[in-house]
């Protein structure tokens, strides 16, 4: 009996060693790196010189106001991005749900943004929303609108950055949501068919409630996406006009490789890291108790 | 069984450390050095490498041998300095290698590269924006092998159908102010009622400390002190005020836009573009039907001073290299006037020395010589500073911040601009 279970653990750990290698040496090695340097004067050039600043990096970033208003920047993005993409996915999701003629032209619309790099996505964009030339802004004109500085005005630029980011991702979480909305059995609708009830309350009492696993995990996936905010600013805006779309993960990369403060841009991982964390954690908590209820 | 586990685990990490550590760059053979350039084989100026590479091997063949690597960088210079900075934490650098003007300071500072003042035999021959470039604390550190310019490239019958007569238009001798430029502008403005330029705004990289810097320096102004250590005094005083207020007025006055179109000058949409030698290229290349000129950068009106940008890549030695008279010797003979004329006719480059000024004057375009002679007579290079990419972006975001309404109090933007520079420099 000892004896297959021991041969059985062997298979087991066989199995699990590329993976254990990979991870370990591509995100644990150097996340506890990151952690080391985050406590020294780390400056790329010099590599030799390092040396160990105890918690000054930690109380400089807590001073330094490109760091404070790029949190403030990806906060509000969160705020505005997961409401919009999620509800425009499962708004996509209930629309292709149905058996239609043409469905298939639709999902493969829907989808094709999230298929398209980024960077292709935002440099499509950069041109329609010119202000003399792109698209959106002549037919804002011909319609009787002023042009709008979409992304040349501080307050503009990020919801701007919002839309173009839930327009891309919004097909992902729309064909989820779809598996989601396929394993509802037909049964539950027919039940409350019978029942009398109408479209909306449909809606409100079965798939909503039916779809809370699926939106939990969207939720979570999202938000950790969403905190990782870079392409979109870096191609659009460079994190202007006047740093209000600059994010943590652009700055950090900036400080690191720009300005190769290694040392410091580590801070600012680890503290951040911390930050997702907390809040993952929360999230995570709010929705468990949402269903012990 | 938990030991035989550790025993496999341990033996795959030491295959994939060993897979890691590849070889020196650099050959145990005392006279054969590498060097590494950012360009790719493919390019002109790649082409151009290999052969200068060729001839030195041919004409030391005993003495010295140079092999070359060629690692392309991306659009922003990634790929190549992620390389470098790579090779310098595993102590792995070549014995000479290919950097960008401003990364001269950082590089001497933190003693990854070596002065070479010894080795350079025609430092006297070599413009004096190159020398400024490659010098830090005094040493001479990098020497750039072509060099860059700008200026003000404009559409010849757009100019005249506004009504301009182009023989009044100005040259590097006689170069204009910023007011009559601006008058220009506005001449143009209202004949198209278009933006009369394309300065690059969108632009947020380099590119706005690279060219608009030379405004600042026409003024009689400057960014930082003169050790380098503080900008508060220097970059907020009346001078950056009046170098800004004209930037500002190009926008607010509508002469140029922060969103040009795309190509607006290349299409004939815009009558002008403010951009560098590259754009020759360009033109030759994929609109060869447009007629067009260059005039020299607009002069501040209070000192009436041309002054223009420059900088480019360099070579440099690695301060660790065994094989200093090889480097040294490899660098000089790529630094001689002939091989900087072949390099600089090949990619259609300026040239970075006096002689190689003299050898390419008749065999290059008359556009190209405009830049060429300005950059020969008023070029100045960029801030010699180890912290030079702060300095920069914050210059660059003062450029961009100057295009919102919300900054009309440019002492006040100035002020706080000046003292981000001084607590990058601390």
């Amino acid at each position: 009996m000892k004896n297959i279970n021991a041969r059985e653990n062997i298979a087991a750990y066989s199995f699990l060693l590329p993976a254990l290698i990979l991870l370990g040496l591509f995100l644990l090695v150097p996340a506890l790196i990151a952690i080391y340097y985050a406590f020294t004067d780390y400056y790329l050039l010099t590599p030799d010189n390092r040396q160990f600043v105890g918690l000054d990096n930690f109380i400089a970033i807590f001073k330094d106001p490109i760091f404070i208003q790029s949190l403030k920047n990806v906060g509000l993005f969160v705020v505005c991005v997961i409401p919009v993409q999620i509800g425009s996915a499962l708004g996509l999701a209930l629309l292709i749900n149905k058996q239609r003629r043409g469905n298939m032209f639709f999902k493969v619309a829907f989808f094709a943004p999230v298929v398209l790099s980024l960077v292709v996505i935002s440099v499509l964009w950069l041109y329609l929303l010119n202000p003399s030339e792109g698209l959106i802004n002549v037919i804002l004109e011909r319609v009787g609108i002023n042009p709008q500085p979409f992304l040349t005005s501080p307050d503009q630029a990020m919801y701007t950055i919002v839309f173009v980011s839930a327009w891309q991702g919004a097909g992902y979480q729309m064909l989820i949501f779809l598996a989601g909305l396929q394993n509802i059995p037909s049964s539950v609708y027919e039940a409350s068919k019978i029942d009398g009830a109408n479209k909306w309350q449909n809606f409100i009492h079965i798939t909503l409630p039916l779809l809370k696993p699926t939106s939990i995990l969207i939720m979570i996936t999202t938000l950790i996406a969403a905190f990782k905010l870079i392409i979109q600013p870096m191609v659009m805006t460079q994190g202007g006009p006047m740093n209000s779309t600059i994010t943590p993960v652009y700055y950090i990369y900036q400080t690191g490789f720009t300005d190769r403060l290694i040392g410091y841009a580590s801070t600012m991982t680890v503290v951040f890291g911390i930050l997702i964390g907390i809040v993952t954690i929360i999230q995570s908590k709010v929705s468990r108790e949402d269903d012990s209820k | 069984m938990k030991k035989f586990m550790i025993l496999i685990v341990c033996s795959f990490l030491v295959m994939i450390i060993a897979a890691c550590s590849g070889d020196k760059a650099s050959s145990d053979n005392k006279n054969e050095v590498s060097i590494w350039v950012h360009t790719s084989k493919e390019t002109t100026e790649g082409k151009a490498m290999q052969k200068i590479i060729d001839r030195f091997n041919q004409e030391y063949q005993g003495k010295y041998s140079a092999t070359i690597e060629f690692i392309p960088r991306s659009g922003s210079g990634g790929g190549y300095e992620d390389k470098i900075n790579a090779a310098l934490t595993t102590d792995t650098l070549p014995d000479v290698f290919t950097l960008d003007g401003p990364n001269t300071a950082a590089y001497a500072e933190s003693g990854m590269i070596a002065p070479i003042d010894d080795y350079i035999s025609n430092k006297d021959d070599l413009l004096p924006s190159i020398m400024q470039q490659g010098t830090y604390d005094g040493k001479l550190y990098a020497v750039g092998y072509s060099e860059s310019g700008v200026g003000i490239f404009y559409n010849k019958q757009m100019l005249k159908d506004a009504g301009i007569d182009l023989s009044t238009l100005p040259t590097v001798d006689d170069p204009w102010d910023w007011n009559q430029f601006m008058e220009l502008c506005e001449t143009v403005v209202n004949t198209y009622d278009v933006p009369a330029i394309d300065m690059g705004l969108n632009d947020k990289s380099e590119w706005l400390m690279y060219a608009f810097s030379p405004f600042l320096w026409s003024q009689g102004g400057s960014i930082v002190n003169e050790d380098g250590t503080k900008a508060t005094g220097i970059f907020n005083d009346e001078d950056s005020v009046k170098t800004m207020s004209f930037i500002q007025d190009m926008v607010e006055k509508g002469y140029t836009t922060k969103t040009p179109v795309e190509k607006a000058f290349q299409t004939g949409k815009y009558p002008m573009k403010f951009t560098g030698s590259w754009t020759i290229a360009e033109m030759e290349s994929s609109y060869p039907d447009v007629e067009y000129g260059i005039m020299p950068y607009p002069t501040s009106p209070d000192t009436n001073k041309l002054v223009s940008p420059s900088g480019s890549w360099q070579y440099a030695m690695s301060a660790t290299t065994e094989k200093k008279e090889a480097a040294g010797a490899l660098i000089d003979f790529m630094t001689s006037t002939e091989s900087l004329t072949e390099i600089s006719l090949a990619n259609s480059v300026l040239p970075a020395a006096h002689s190689v000024v003299e050898e390419v004057k008749d065999k290059v375009s008359p556009q190209m010589n405009v830049l060429i002679e300005q950059n020969s007579k008023t070029a100045h290079a960029r801030p010699a500073l180890p912290k030079y990419p702060q300095v920069s972006r914050v210059f660059q975001q003062t450029i961009s911040d100057l295009t919102y309404e919300k900054n009309n109090n440019i002492q006040k933007l100035l002020d706080q601009k000046a003292a981000l520079i001084d607590k990058a420099l601390k």
